[in-house]
């Protein structure tokens, strides 16, 4: 009989935006119990930005929040409230793993900091995720992934040598983070299970995702070399890049990553010649001469249509592929085959596709969404009832004292 | 082999063999840093990520920073797959190993009978994750690639640079990393399951979507609302307007990110704080104070000339201040969004890296130096990443991990001349 993996693993996710919520998706996806902590009163930045059903804001039609929560259960407590916080311990006592995201102090302000935790749950896992980490005159930094792959390099390293920086779409650095959280969190469960002791994990997003530029920042502090931007080139292979295509604003990106690629190559676009022609012979030459390279292989790419080139080139071994857009990723057959969209119908925003979050597949317990992401608060009495084991009359309690919330206070307006 | 030591990291009591490549050998490194007894395995004379940049530029497979960042806590053997011998002494290790990870290209290790089903008869609980670039079967399946054209294939190298130009990729590869941790949390799943069930599997690694989640929201744009969203530069973009927002300023001596924007918090407050400086220092007209942040600078209605006007104004401000005034009085003293936009020389001299101890020292007897190195991704309470050794040199392990086979002396020593190791 197959099993999910993390099947029996449970999540109090107080971690809301990004990070937080897309780490427990690598264990929920597998199987794991994932509740959402969330309330009416402050919401998930998710919930107000877009894209939404119907091009109408509201709190539970956003597929922006859509993307990072499928597989989990919403509760809407108010923190603020002693008896929501009662609650709040419920889930704690409740759970093998708490994450949370807000900024540094915001948990033990509430009282539900680690050290609070531990007393009554030592073996718990803890994550916090800030942007910059417990402790250091930069604990209190405020932002999101957006200022975080500034000041994290990788804008610097992005765009044209004489041009400003072209930073990359959106919050690089959030998906990066979640990686290293969802890892170090697996760490921990296998830790525990050997030693029965749990643990705080203190990320900063900041020292995760730097790791991505690990070798740059070794080159700076060894070799004194600031690593700016130079478009798609690499050192080690030419021609490297994303080269205009037949069509309105089509493109495809070619990597010539060796000699024999290269004399490939030239056949391929019809001018064997360039393989023994001085200015392109070698990696040497093809990288002295750049500009001009890329000049030739544009005059042949224009003549094209970017899914034929991608055709002609990998059928003779050279990597290639469409620049796809999102409406390309939607029609990309390989996609499909691995179902790394998964339609699922949401009891508000009807039927939609949801995002994996896992990049692989294992072959027994493969990854699996089963429930669409929830609306706020939509499984108050599911969770409240079969996994805390509460009353109808306590659950009424907590409603009329306003600990469990069930109207918004805030109007919606998108950002974007 | 003996058995693996344990001294007490989250998985000190785990052997992997890791034959991945390029950025994909931060997987190997992941485990070998929560204490894993990860086997680096190279081709004889060295694998071809030794790369750029070098250790003080010196053109030597020894001294690739490249390689010296991805294979800390690893130990080397070299080892040549496609000689009979080599896949005997790969099977001897795999059949006491907990995890193997690859990513030398589809059917690759199938085609020396090292594949998951041939290693499941030498050890039937392996674990074992191959990283592709489209995965292991469908259409693109076959498919060969590069860093760059996985983005291409994620749809993100569409979301970036500047809609003039060619989009444009993050300058320091990106997808393999990516899938590099994918293959490394993929194991550890699977190993949570054999721990339930005594059970392995295979791991199957999709590069093109290692790389996907960055899109962020873009994909979600195209299927709810059939906006295609195009690359727009340093810009903030509202789909439902097509309005770009300046969000990139010039400064003295470089560049900012602030999130001049407005309709919610926290970009209200964090606008009309900037807008208070700004007139502190007599660098805020008259209808710039007057602005409402929340009405008149909302994304919902905001007609792109007047955000082409607050982006003048502001750029006008920020260029008389150096990045990191910017940063420090601007994100600490007067809570606004802003951002530095850092160069590896920030980065290094960054006080809060510094303050949490963030850099570690790992010596290399043959440099005669400590290198600084990237230090923990997340400190742990219990487990702590542990920098023990550097990078393996090419064949370092041979004899020591070879002996432990039953080899002897004499017997490495001649495949080591045939080259098979």
């Amino acid at each position: 009989m197959t099993k999910k993996a993390f099947e029996g693993i449970k999540v109090a996710e107080f971690a809301w935006v990004v990070v937080g919520p897309s780490t427990s998706r690598y264990l929920a996806d597998h199987g794991a119990t994932v509740v959402k902590i969330e309330s009416h009163k402050r919401l998930d930045t998710n919930r107000i930005n877009g894209p939404f059903v119907n091009s109408t804001p509201t709190p539970d039609g956003s597929m922006f929040f859509g993307k990072h929560n499928p597989n989990k259960y919403s509760v809407s407590i108010d923190l603020r409230n002693p008896q929501g916080k009662e609650i709040a311990w419920k889930l704690i006592k409740w759970a093998d793993i708490v994450t949370e995201s807000f900024s540094p102090g915001t948990m033990e302000k509430l009282g539900l900091g680690y050290e609070e935790v531990k007393k009554v749950r030592p073996d718990v896992i803890y994550l916090s995720s800030s942007m910059q980490g417990r402790g250091g005159p930069h604990s209190s930094y405020a932002g999101y992934g957006q200022n975080a792959v500034n000041f994290c390099g990788l804008t610097e390293v992005s765009g044209w040598s004489d041009r400003l920086p072209s930073p990359p779409y959106g919050a690089c650095s959030d998906y990066i983070s979640c990686r290293f959280a969802a890892f170090a969190i697996l760490a921990a469960l296998v830790h525990r299970r050997r030693t029965s002791k749990g643990q705080y994990i203190d990320q900063s997003q900041f020292e995760s995702t730097i790791q991505f530029m690990a070798p740059p920042i070794m080159d700076y502090q060894v070799n004194n070399r600031i690593m700016t931007r130079n478009g798609n080139r690499l050192p080690i292979a030419a021609p490297h890049g994303a080269f205009k295509c037949r069509g309105n604003d089509r493109w495809v990106a070619i990597s010539v990553m060796d000699e024999t690629q290269w004399k490939k190559f030239c056949q391929i676009i019809g001018s064997p010649e360039l393989a023994t022609n001085q200015k392109f012979a070698t990696l040497a030459d093809r990288k002295k001469n750049e500009d001009k390279l890329e000049k030739i292989v544009t005059g042949w790419t224009l003549r094209h249509k970017t899914e034929d080139i991608e055709q002609l080139l990998q059928k003779d071994g050279i990597p290639a592929n469409v620049v796809e857009k999102p409406s390309d990723i939607y029609n990309d057959p390989q996609i499909a085959h691995r179902k790394y969209f998964t339609p699922l119908h949401h009891p508000f925003m009807g039927n939609q596709k949801f995002e994996a979050q896992a990049c692989f597949i294992l072959s027994k317990t493969p990854r699996l969404l089963d429930k669409p992401s929830p609306c706020i608060g939509e499984h108050n009495e599911y969770v409240f009832k079969e996994f805390l084991k509460m009353t109808d009359d306590e659950i009424a309690e907590h409603i009329i004292d306003g600990s469990i919330t069930t109207e918004f206070t805030e109007k919606i307006i998108s950002t974007f | 082999m003996t058995e693996k030591q344990d001294d007490g990291l989250a998985l000190s009591h785990l052997r992997v063999l890791d034959l991945t490549e390029d950025g994909c050998m931060l997987g190997g490194k992941l485990l070998a840093d929560m204490g894993a007894d990860v086997i680096k395995i190279e081709p004889p004379g060295g694998s071809a990520s030794r790369i750029p940049p070098y250790y003080k530029d010196e053109a030597n497979p020894e001294k690739s920073l490249f390689w010296f960042s991805y294979n800390t806590n690893k130990r080397g053997i070299t080892l040549n797959l496609r000689e009979k011998e080599g896949q005997d002494i790969f099977k001897k290790l795999a059949a006491s190993a907990d995890i193997i990870l690859e990513s030398l290209g589809l059917g690759f290790m199938d085609s020396v009978k090292l594949g998951y089903q041939d290693i499941c008869k030498v050890n039937p609980d392996i674990i074992y994750a191959s990283i592709t670039p489209f995965g292991q079967s469908g259409p693109k399946a076959h498919y060969i690639g590069s860093d760059l054209t996985a983005v291409a294939s994620s749809g993100f190298l569409n979301a970036c640079g500047d809609p003039d130009r060619a989009p444009v990729w993050i300058g320091f590869p990106q997808s393999s990393q990516y899938s590099g941790c994918e293959a490394a949390i993929g194991a550890i799943t699977a190993y949570w399951y054999r721990l339930n069930t005594g059970e392995g599997q295979f791991v199957d690694v999709s590069m093109q979507e290692a790389n996907m989640s960055a899109n962020m929201n873009t994909l979600q744009m195209w299927d709810v609302n059939k906006v295609e969203f195009n690359r727009v530069g340093a810009f903030s973009y509202v789909a439902a307007t097509g309005v770009k927002q300046p969000i990139y300023f010039k400064c003295k001596d470089g560049f900012v990110m602030i999130l001049a924007l407005g309709g919610n918090p926290p970009y209200v407050p964090s606008s009309t704080n900037l807008v208070k400086w700004m007139d502190e220092e007599g660098m805020a007209p008259d209808w710039l104070k007057n602005l409402n942040w929340e009405v008149d600078y909302n994304a919902a209605i905001l007609k792109q000339a007047l955000a082409d006007k607050v982006g003048k104004v502001i750029e006008a401000f920020t260029l008389t201040k150096t990045k990191e005034e910017l940063y420090n009085i601007g994100s600490f003293e007067r809570q606004i969004l802003i951002a530095g936009v850092s160069t590896t020389q920030d980065i290094t001299e960054d006080i809060q890296l510094a303050a949490r101890n963030f850099w570690t020292v790992i010596t290399h007897p043959e440099l005669g130096e400590d290198i600084p190195y990237c230090g923990q991704f997340a400190p742990m309470t219990e487990s702590p990443v542990q920098f023990k050794i550097r990078a393996p040199l090419i064949g370092e392990h041979n004899r020591e991990i070879l002996k432990t086979l039953g080899f002897t002396e004499e017997k490495i020593t001649k495949m080591q001349e045939k080259g098979v190791i």
